[in-house]
């Protein structure tokens, strides 16, 4: 299929054919409006549903296996002053949420009902240790936590009463993003003072303080194989690092805006990205371009997400400002 | 009556910088408290009240009774304009009666060689169990206060300090009322400064005391030095025949204490804007544009938080011309945010004057105003000079120098913040808790001198405003001719 958007110059005729040769097409698939009363701060796949979380209290379940997308359901006053961060596991059987007020939820879908609950609770023992980013193992055993003061907690959520298992000091930067690898051996933070560090949960260690973006580092995610680390933020350039040398191996320029948000497609063969102007781009990470980039509103782009690959196409998320969430599928042939 | 003389002397007073520093700040406010409450056993949960100490909550019969004295003391009274607005020197007796039956109370237990002496005090709590009244987009005590008993010697030297600030402070107000003059709280903490220590000591018991005796502190005759500055192209006709002219001043007057018989006239303000800070108030009055705004508005800054005699002043503005919109310029920060909610619901501090002003027996309002309109600065606002800017400067995504981020503070009150019942989610201000939450998400604040940034700085920004909510205004004038019992009627 076409692009439908007229050129208006034959000179941007032959620029598009250019583009077309390695830029891939994506189309909207659906769109569902008005989500949440307020911005869409966060996104969470799994395979069969979409859970999304913004500045009110609840939490939302879509269906997106059904044609439009209809809501399954709803977990009302989650977290009362608004909810930041919404991550799943790879089965998507677990999730976690994080608040404004500073404490993480653990939430289960019931085997027999389907439907969604809370498991349990995190917060930080002290004041300045409220968390801000979360972020889930794949298969859901483990929470990694940022907060203020720049320490990175991680939990073990299948032991009784779920515990801290891992504190990790850093220079005290306020923590804006985390991640944990697939394979659970990493965690990853970036912070407002532009650093990113990985640290090894086995040993308890920090295994590299990487090259800093020197601005807020909102956005770290490793790609599905662990072998690489993508970070981005203010610096609007997407960094990419080999998880177990620390070096700099790549630089995804291209965003104008603040960059919110970074996910990897199942393959590794694609990088998701979001920006404060409402920009999404997916990237190749094998020849480091940009091969799509998509308008979503004029509102901040909080949250760009890959739906798990089915048998269907390829398909991603976006969220944000807008209150709407709007799914694309790559385009057949 | 020597009234005025005393009036211009409280309150025409050149603005000097020890006032600047004076008054409620909400952060030091919290941080007084953890200071004062560190030692203080925890006895929100047991209000006694031991026979010795002095019985200082009235109960509602006394409360009836103090009223209907106060109403007599009030027909004595007529002539004492030297109290705030007339209906707060009905209370002056009965306040007198219960200082003195306190300190009585202290002399006996000394004659009597009792082991301790106490008094105890209705404290105002801390602002978590605080509603928010929304039928009346107000702060109200209710429920809020707690009760604590403050001995001498004490178990703490840190108690027998209290004691004897406290003691010290009923003994100067005493003196204030039986000579039938207003002291301010500046006067206070100067006449023992090394008593107490810092000013914020002086406004917490001053403030605590007049919630204990249920009265508004103006009855204690202690009032804040007035700080805030008001300037724009308005009158006050004082019955004495003196007029205050709201131009008169380039640099704008200190916010004159309005009496009852005073005549305001609004008739040439179209808007009235109150700006959270004392240097963009004097960079837009001494701007190129301020002939062309001054002459259709009236524009007030406290200096940050704002004071009693500011909301007092505006509440009078407000009440005597309540359809004349009403803006707020403020930091896009979280005190910012803070501050504007204090202008518009009321101070969390300060709850009980918010009920306890203009009572509800009199027919007046509380000193909240409920129509105050956001004006700026929001983050959408940041983000247009960001539009602006993009042509020439690709370096930064919002704003540009006059962006920051967020401190460790500022994190810390805005969450607390989206804990008010104000910002709760389907509460009064939707709008204020989404810019908190967006506060947050970016880690960004930026001042109002951001505006600076954009052609024809704050003051070309304000006109282009400030001339739309104007117009609008004009419209809704057009309106409201139709039915004109609505413009007198309150909002």
């Amino acid at each position: 299929m076409v692009c439908k958007r007229a050129s208006t110059s034959s000179l941007g005729y032959v620029y598009r054919a250019l583009i077309y040769l390695q830029s891939k097409q994506y189309l909207t698939l659906h769109t569902i409006d008005d989500v949440h009363p307020t911005d869409i701060f966060s996104l969470a796949p799994t395979k069969t549903a979409i859970l999304s979380a913004s500045g009110s209290s609840s939490i939302h379940i879509h269906s997106t296996t059904a044609q439009d997308f209809p809501l399954q359901q709803t977990i009302p006053g989650a977290h009362k002053l608004g909810i930041h961060h919404l991550v799943t596991n790879n089965e998507g059987n677990k999730a976690a949420s994080s608040g404004f007020e500073g404490e993480a939820k653990i939430w289960g879908v019931n085997q027999d009902s389907g439907e969604w609950g809370e498991l349990g609770s995190l917060k930080g023992e002290y004041k300045g240790t409220e968390i801000w980013a979360i972020a889930l193992s794949a298969d859901g055993s483990y929470l990694a936590s940022t907060s203020i003061d720049g320490k990175i907690s991680v939990w073990d959520l299948n032991a009784e009463g779920m515990p801290k298992i891992r504190e990790y000091e850093t220079k005290g930067s306020y923590g804006m993003s985390v991640d944990l690898s697939a394979d659970g051996r990493f965690t990853a933070s970036g912070h407002e003072s532009g650093s990113i560090y990985i640290f090894d949960n086995d040993s308890g260690r920090m295994s590299h303080s990487l090259a800093s973006l020197i601005k807020p580092v909102r956005a770290v995610s490793f790609s599905p194989a662990s072998k690489l680390l993508a970070a981005a933020g203010d610096a609007r350039v997407i960094a990419l690092y080999d998880v177990l040398s620390g070096e700099q191996v790549a630089n995804l320029s291209g965003h104008g805006a603040w960059i919110l948000s970074l996910d990897w497609s199942d393959t590794g063969e694609y990088l998701l990205s979001g920006s404060y102007d409402s920009k999404a781009k997916i990237w190749s990470v094998d020849t480091r371009s940009c091969v799509a980039t998509h308008s979503h509103g004029d509102k901040p782009l909080w949250a760009a997400k890959w739906l798990p690959k089915t048998t269907r196409s390829e398909m991603f998320a976006l969220g944000g400002g807008s209150k709407a969430i709007s799914f694309y599928r790559e385009a057949a042939g | 009556m020597s009234s005025s003389p005393l009036h211009d002397m409280l309150f025409g007073f050149p603005s000097s910088q020890e006032f600047l520093d004076e008054e409620w700040e909400y952060g030091s406010e919290e941080d007084d408290t953890d200071m004062l409450d560190c030692q203080a056993p925890d006895d929100t949960t047991s209000p006694w009240i031991l026979q010795s100490s002095p019985k200082l909550y009235p109960s509602d019969d006394e409360l009836l009774l103090t009223n209907s004295i106060g109403q007599s003391v009030a027909t004595n009274e007529t002539k004492d304009k030297s109290s705030a607005s007339g209906q707060t020197t009905r209370n002056h007796d009965g306040v007198i009666d219960r200082i003195e039956s306190i300190l009585t109370d202290v002399v006996d237990a000394l004659i009597e060689d009792r082991d301790q002496l106490s008094i105890t005090l209705r404290t105002r709590s801390g602002t978590s169990g605080r509603k928010f009244d929304a039928a009346n987009g107000i702060v109200p005590t209710a429920s809020a206060f707690k009760t604590r008993k403050i001995t001498f010697p004490g178990n703490t030297p840190q108690e027998a300090w209290r004691f004897t600030v406290l003691v010290r402070i009923l003994e100067f107000v005493h003196s204030a009322l039986i000579e039938n003059v207003i002291i301010t709280k500046r006067d206070i903490y100067y006449r023992h400064p090394d008593l107490f220590v810092k000013q914020s000591v002086v406004d917490r018991y001053v403030d605590d005391l007049a919630c204990t005796l249920g009265v508004p502190r103006a009855s204690l005759h202690v009032t804040a030095a007035a700080k805030g500055l008001v300037a724009g192209n308005f009158s006050i006709r004082r019955l004495d025949g003196t007029i205050v002219n709201g131009l008169s001043d380039r640099e704008g007057l200190l916010v004159p204490k309005l009496m009852d018989d005073d005549v305001l006239n609004l008739s040439e303000v179209k808007w009235i804007l109150i700006i959270e800070k004392e240097a963009t108030f004097r960079s837009v009055l001494s701007s190129l544009h301020w002939p062309d705004i001054g002459s259709f508005g009236l524009v007030l800054t406290a200096k940050g938080y704002p004071d009693l005699a500011s909301r007092t002043f505006l509440r009078r503005v407000v009440g005597t011309s309540p359809h004349i919109p009403l803006c707020g310029l403020v930091d896009y920060d979280p005190d910012g945010i803070a501050i504007m909610s204090t202008y518009k619901h009321g101070s969390y501090a300060l709850a009980h004057e918010n009920v306890t002003i203009g009572g509800t027996s009199t027919g007046e309002r509380p000193l909240n105003l409920p129509q105050l309109r956001w004006l700026g600065v929001k983050s959408d606002q940041i983000h247009q000079n960001r539009d602006m800017d993009c042509g020439t400067c690709k370096d930064t995504n919002i704003g540009t120098q006059a962006s920051m981020k967020l401190t460790a503070r500022d994190r810390k009150k805005a969450r607390q913040m989206l804990s008010w019942q104000i910002f709760a989610e389907q509460g009064p201000e939707s709008e204020w808790r989404h810019e908190l939450q967006l506060m947050l998400m970016l880690n960004v604040k930026a001042e109002i001198q951001i505006l600076e940034e954009r052609p024809g700085g704050t003051s070309g920004w304000l006109k282009e405003q400030l001339g739309e909510v104007g117009s609008q205004h004009g419209f809704e004038m057009n309106n409201k001719s139709v039915s004109p019992a609505t413009g007198v009627s309150w909002l």
